[in-house]
């Protein structure tokens, strides 16, 4: 790596240097007690996967380059300095941790060692060294915020076929009123999907049923910005929806079930006109508020668990929701142990999911102890919230042979619909 | 020798008390002075009060309780041995009542604070030579325990030479002479300090202690400082 590279990398690492990035730096005292935390750790028991060694990864570089210790003496904390070969130990240090913070809760300080491997995967972004189809994904979502004019006409299309189906289904006359509707000035809520049929239809259902005066995005909640790790074009992928919002005028802004899509645009769209929920959140004030009706006949006879998606519950707060909805489901709701705060990472998160077939072993072998987890409960059932989650929990299903039937939530609220 | 001893007993405190007090200010300040974090950090679910909770968290280390017992075992009993030192240390300055509500002799615990603070030491530095966590530790980890076991060692070994083996020549009010004109800003040490037979244990005390001062600002040893701040992210 030549100079000039090396600085343009550490103004990058400078930017990340907040006050809480620089306490998450200092303080680790090498304990320990994060060891078990990690599922990746936990399914294969290396070091290298153990939160603290992830971390020191990148304190290495911070000591070498951003602190007098690190100079003077760079043997007493084995600083290390940015080459080609940290680069690569930066790429299997994020690339092996989903971001699931389960190891901030077992930290005696709460270090954050999904922000400290934001600075590797940032640091990968400006080496062009990051998984380069995460950043083609990234920059094909800001295109269409750019050009919507060019995709609209194919996503009416789209919307059109798909209401249909939702007709079809739930034999939902929406009162004269549009199914799906796109692009509505003054709606309450602004649904963000993703791309796919099982998205949009049984959210739409749901919408209908409990007469939500609502409106479909133009644009998918996925970020790829976030899982690359690129505070740019996070930002920018997050302000299309923001600005949809704006100039719809919408209340609430309704995020899918895409864990990371939701603690973005929770987390990170500041103070707004409108609200930020989760779809689950939502679901639950329709059936507390007797808009919808919901019957447990659809699940008679299963024994149901529920998967907490890390993003929207130990990181973003929704844990009761899931939990109400499902009562209303089933007789026989199981507990995954630990409790939800100590759950598992379904071992997808990160970006893991998005790189399909490449991680797949990884993904596999990694997430040994989630698989177990849910086996324990003896479920047949079991519900997630999140796209990723879903996908990720799917293959492992399918690699344990676990015999489950992996539902979305939203898509069981659908399913149990009482239409009047 | 008694040169050495008195560049020890006075310069180098004096030395090792400013790069202390003004290293850590500084560090602190500086980053207190960086931007907050635009989000919150907080891990759900969340408790009230969310503060008390941190303080809790801090003090009294409740997820190495759940996850590695016999560690906070050893860490709260050295944490406690090394808070009842440090009164001990100011009671070397003048009588305290409030720390004479258990009545004493200067300093607590009969000597055995000092052997059950070597001990945990010892603990934490021999787990450091164990799976996983000799995967984690660096340098930094061992020389840090090194400087704090000896400085102990040699503190606890003039406590002890006074209760268990009936040594008399250097006392309470020896210290207390010397200190305070290390305050008073007219240091000088009383013979019965440097001409003692003891005086090389005072001596590697307190060269050991003022290391140990030295590269506090700079290192891990922040997190006495940090803990908190930390814990309040955590739990929002
Ligand atoms: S638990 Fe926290 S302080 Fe201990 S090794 Fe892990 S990250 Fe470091
Ligand atoms: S955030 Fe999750 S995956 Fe990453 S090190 Fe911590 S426990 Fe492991």
């Amino acid at each position: 790596m030549d100079q000039q590279m090396r600085e343009d990398l550490l103004k990058l690492f400078q930017t990340k240097l907040n006050r809480a990035m620089v306490y998450y730096l200092e303080t680790c005292t090498r304990c320990g007690v994060c060891t078990t935390a990690c599922h990746v750790y936990q399914s294969m028991p290396q070091a290298r996967y153990i939160a603290a060694y992830r971390a020191e990864i990148v304190r290495r570089i911070y000591k070498k380059h951003f602190k007098g210790q690190g100079k003077l003496w760079p043997s007493y904390g084995e600083a290390k300095e940015l080459t080609e070969a940290a680069l690569q130990e930066l790429y299997d240090a994020a690339y092996s941790c989903t971001g699931c913070r389960r190891c901030m809760v077992y930290c005696p300080f709460g270090i954050d060692t999904q922000m400290l491997m934001s600075i590797a995967k940032l640091l990968l972004v400006g080496a062009h060294a990051e998984p380069e189809i995460l950043t083609l994904l990234a920059d094909t979502s800001i295109e269409k915020g750019r050009s919507l004019e060019f995709f609209k006409e194919g996503f009416l299309q789209g919307v059109k076929n798909l209401e249909q189906k939702v007709v079809e289904k739930w034999k939902l006359e929406a009162e004269g009123k549009t199914v799906i509707p796109v692009d509505v000035e003054g709606a309450e809520l602004l649904y963000v999907a993703l791309a796919g049929a099982h998205s949009i239809i049984p959210a739409a259902a749901v919408f209908n049923a409990a007469g939500e005066n609502w409106t479909l995005s133009f644009f998918e909640a996925v970020n790829f910005g976030a899982f690359v790790g690129d505070p740019t074009r996070t930002k920018l992928i997050l302000d299309r929806i923001v600005n949809e919002a704006l100039r719809l005028k919408v209340k609430e802004v309704c995020i899918c079930e895409c864990g990371t899509a939701y603690r973005v645009m929770k987390q990170l769209s500041g103070t707004q006109p409108f609200k930020v929920s989760s779809v689950t959140e939502v679901h639950a004030r329709y059936l507390r508020e007797g808009r919808i009706r919901v019957s447990k006949k659809a699940f008679e006879g299963q024994v149901v668990t529920y998967h907490d998606p890390c993003q929207i519950a130990r990181n973003g707060g929704v844990l009761e929701e899931p939990r109400f909805i499902l009562q209303h489901l089933t007789d026989d709701f199981r507990e995954m142990a630990p409790d939800p705060r100590y759950n598992y990472c379904c071992g997808g998160g990160g970006g893991l999911v998005a790189l399909g077939e490449d991680t797949l072993d990884f993904r596999m072998k990694s997430a040994k102890v989630k698989a177990e987890q849910v086996q324990k409960t003896g479920a047949t059932v079991l519900a997630t919230a999140c796209e990723n989650c879903h996908t990720q929990l799917s293959d492992l299903n399918r690699h344990y042979g676990l015999g489950l039937n992996v539902q979305f939530l939203t898509s069981m609220v659908a399913d149990a619909l009482v239409v009047s | 020798m008694q040169t050495a001893y008195y560049l020890v007993l006075v310069p180098m405190v004096y030395a090792a008390f400013a790069v202390f007090v003004l290293g850590t200010v500084w560090r602190l300040v500086q980053t207190a002075r960086r931007p907050a974090h635009p989000t919150t950090l907080q891990i759900f679910p969340k408790k009230e009060p969310a503060w008390l909770y941190a303080v809790g968290d801090t003090f009294l280390m409740p997820s190495i309780f759940r996850h590695s017992p016999v560690l906070w075992f050893f860490l709260a009993v050295f944490h406690v041995a090394v808070l009842l030192l440090i009164i001990g240390h100011l009671e070397l300055f003048g009588d305290w009542p409030i720390f004479q509500l258990v009545p004493h002799e200067v300093f607590l615990g009969r000597g055995f604070v000092g052997l059950v603070a070597a001990v945990s030491v010892l603990y934490l530095f021999f787990r450091r030579f164990h799976a996983p966590v000799r995967d984690l530790s660096v340098p930094e980890d061992y020389y840090l325990l090194i400087l704090l076991f000896l400085t102990i060692i040699f503190g606890s070994q003039m406590d002890w030479a006074r209760r268990w083996y009936d040594y008399d020549v250097m006392g309470v009010s020896a210290y207390r002479a010397y200190l305070w004109s290390l305050v008073m800003l007219k240091p000088f040490v009383p013979d019965e300090i440097l001409y003692s037979g003891h005086a090389f244990m005072l001596v590697l005390h307190v060269f050991f202690a003022n290391l140990f001062l030295m590269v506090f600002p700079f290192t891990k040893m922040m997190h006495t400082f940090l803990a908190l701040p930390m814990n309040l992210l955590r739990r929002g």
